[in-house]
């Protein structure tokens, strides 16, 4: 569900620049990930040597072609696995980044299957109506024998019951994060949220770039579907964030976590994954908070997808069977902070004593909280009042 | 252009399709012009001509000085001290400005220490920043055309205007400013009219606090993919440009006949 651009954090500067990423840079925060010894075992599972197990695991299938063009978001995949996966396979990746779904599906629509991309990452509501469009290959499960790796709650979800198209990429939430300097009360709801915005916290708030998690604060407040497509409550949510929301927005930012952890922010709406590496680059991570809402919230997963008019299938195919090796997906999590989605992440993690498991690993309970949303009627709707809400805050 | 204006009257289908224009309406320059989205334009063009005035009043005297004061040996290195920064991309240029207001970075140090100003520094993310960082970013396109213009002017005009009985502030109004003012008028272009349309100034530095139209219009194109109403909104902008350089530059023409007439009035009294 993330339309919202996805910066990439250049240098090692404000929060400006992470237009492209769901994984902001590691910056020192690595060091704390990948703890000790984890450090080797992360590292030679994604060399070369290593990789010779994994092709055991996975027979090198041939004959394979020898590039692989991937559209995926910006720093999305640890450039180790990258390297390792042409030195085992042979095909050589490019990679081109996308900053928002849109821009990924206006490119391959107006290919028309020419766009020369064999991989594609979308967010899971976008996909019904990318196969609809015909912007999708099927997969040739054959191909793919760790598709029986992934979690099984993970698989079948409502936009392709079958994994026909896709797989589960990563997945995460959307919550908040505040400063306990600021906000001494308890925070636990959307409510919370809004209210501390319109207060205390007032004009140090940070909500996502993207216009469908803007709207939905107010949806999850009230405890609507926060992909309503109700006229009514699509007009309330507009009423209310431009004329009692928008004054005390500072910024639209899709990764606040380490900028409110330097002291940019008092209150963000931001993803688990960002939130972690927040707390991970901060110096005192006591001082700040990070809360799953109630009642309701989301629950993003980006997936793996090969695109219509693909040219490297077998290589497309083999990247997908690699990525999905428990090794190399435990070695990817850990560089984006958001799960992979295959079984035994959970138990290897706490082994390797990885910091805010919390941040990464949710409860059942929990997960039952989390709604996926949808891409409907509303969205121009949305759109058009995320707009209005923007200017209305400057 | 013509397909921006084109497109500005077509529409966003659905989803999946960036502009559709099988159905020709005004809608999209209604929404365009909405109370919501004209503030941001107020806004911008506040933010271009005070900016563009701040650019005049800090490039005039320096462009002044460097072609008048400084020996020419030494006026290259002023030169390059001016345009060095300027070859560096725009937007690294402009994140530095982050780097140096940050809340606690070295411009809230500096303050701090000369006790200006003790809490952490809340520049960042406001119309303030943004206005800073177009006047740092716009002030050589200023700078070089006054140059040009005073270096080419013969010193021998300003010592005959002084030997003729003319002060300092008077041949600098008389004599100076007149012979100078196609530069002025170049510099004044040459900032306001990219400036109205930026958006990378506003992206970095302005946070929610200073929207300027260029990043809605890249909004709209990039973000909300709805092409019909971000090339209503360029042509709204295109406008509004073209609106107040007309209106400035009819108080010059006007204001030129005005001087013109009444020197002429002088002169005549004179013989």
């Amino acid at each position: 569900m993330k339309e919202a651009p996805k910066i990439t954090r250049i240098l090692a500067s404000e929060e400006f620049a992470h237009r492209f990423s769901r994984r902001s840079i590691l910056l020192g925060s690595a060091v704390g990930v990948i703890s000790g010894g984890l450090l080797l075992a992360g590292c030679s599972t994604s060399k070369s040597p290593k990789a010779g197990e994994l092709s055991s695991a996975a027979p090198k299938p041939s004959p394979i072609e020898s590039k692989l063009n991937m559209y995926n978001w910006a720093q999305y995949d640890d450039p180790n696995l990258v390297t390792a996966f042409t030195s085992a396979f042979g095909p050589a990746v490019q990679i081109d980044v996308y900053s928002s779904n849109e821009e990924m599906i206006a490119k391959l629509s107006a290919a028309k299957g020419t766009s020369g991309y064999d991989l594609v990452i979308p967010s899971g509501t976008y996909i019904p109506q990318m196969i609809k469009n015909g912007l999708l290959e099927k997969f040739d499960k054959a191909q793919l024998p760790n598709l029986a790796k992934v979690e099984p709650a993970l698989l079948g979800r409502s936009w392709d019951p079958t994994n026909d198209y896709s797989i589960c990429k990563d997945w995460g939430t959307t919550g908040y994060m505040y400063d306990t300097k600021v906000i001494k009360r308890p925070m636990l709801t959307w409510q919370d949220f809004i209210d501390a915005a319109q207060h205390e916290a007032s004009g140090k708030v940070s909500v996502l770039d993207s216009p469908p998690e803007v709207a939905a604060i107010y949806f999850w407040a009230k405890g609507f579907y926060w992909a309503t497509e109700v006229k009514a409550e699509l007009d309330a949510a507009e009423k209310f964030l431009v004329d009692d929301f928008a004054s005390h927005i500072k910024a639209f930012d899709s990764y606040p976590g380490i900028k409110l952890a330097q002291g940019g922010y008092a209150l963000s709406e931001l993803w688990n994954g960002d939130a972690r590496q927040g707390l991970l680059a901060s110096k005192n991570p006591e001082r700040y908070k990070w809360v799953l809402p109630t009642p309701r919230t989301e629950l993003w997963m980006d997936n793996w997808a090969i695109a219509a008019g693909v040219k490297n299938p077998v290589a497309a195919h083999a990247w997908i069977n690699f990525i999905l090796d428990p090794v190399n997906a435990f070695t990817d999590m850990q560089y984006t902070g958001y799960n992979t989605g295959i079984m035994g992440n959970e138990e290897k993690a706490k082994a390797a004593k990885l910091e805010y498991l919390d941040l990464i690993f949710f409860t059942p309970a929990q997960i039952a909280t989390m709604d996926t949303g949808e891409i409907n009627s509303a969205q121009a709707r949305l759109v058009e009042m995320y707009s209005k809400t923007k200017a209305k805050a400057g | 252009m013509l397909w921006i204006l084109f497109y500005s009257f077509g529409y966003k289908p659905d989803l999946y399709h960036s502009i559709a224009t099988d159905r020709l309406s005004l809608g999209q320059y209604k929404l365009a012009a909405s109370s919501t989205f004209f503030q941001t334009f107020m806004g911008t063009l506040r933010i271009s001509l005070t900016g563009t005035a701040l650019c005049f009043l800090i490039g005039f005297p320096f462009a002044y000085w460097l072609s008048v004061r400084v020996p020419p040996s030494r006026r290259p290195i002023f030169l390059a001290l001016i345009l060095i920064p300027f070859w560096t991309n725009f937007l690294v240029r402009t994140i530095g400005w982050r780097i140096l207001l940050a809340p606690s970075g070295i411009f809230a140090g500096v303050l701090h220490f000369l006790g200006l100003h003790s809490t952490a520094l809340e520049v960042l993310d406001t119309r303030g920043a943004v206005q800073l960082g177009v006047v740092y970013n716009y002030l050589p396109l200023m700078i070089l055309p006054l140059y040009v213009a005073l270096d080419r002017l013969d010193p021998g005009l300003r010592e005959a205007s002084k030997d003729l009985g003319a002060g300092r502030v008077r041949t600098l109004f008389k004599v100076t400013i007149p012979l100078v003012s196609p530069g002025i008028i170049a510099g004044l272009l040459l900032v306001f009219i990219p400036l109205s349309g930026d958006f990378i100034t506003a992206t970095v530095l302005g946070g929610a606090k200073g929207n300027m139209a260029g990043r809605m219009i890249y909004d709209q194109f990039l973000v909300a993919q709805n092409w019909a109403l971000g090339s209503a909104m360029a042509v709204v902008l295109i406008l509004l440009i073209a609106a107040v350089v007309l209106f400035f530059g009819l108080i010059a023409i006007v204001g030129r006949h005005i001087i013109r007439y009444r020197r002429r009035v002088e002169l005549a009294i004179a013989v």
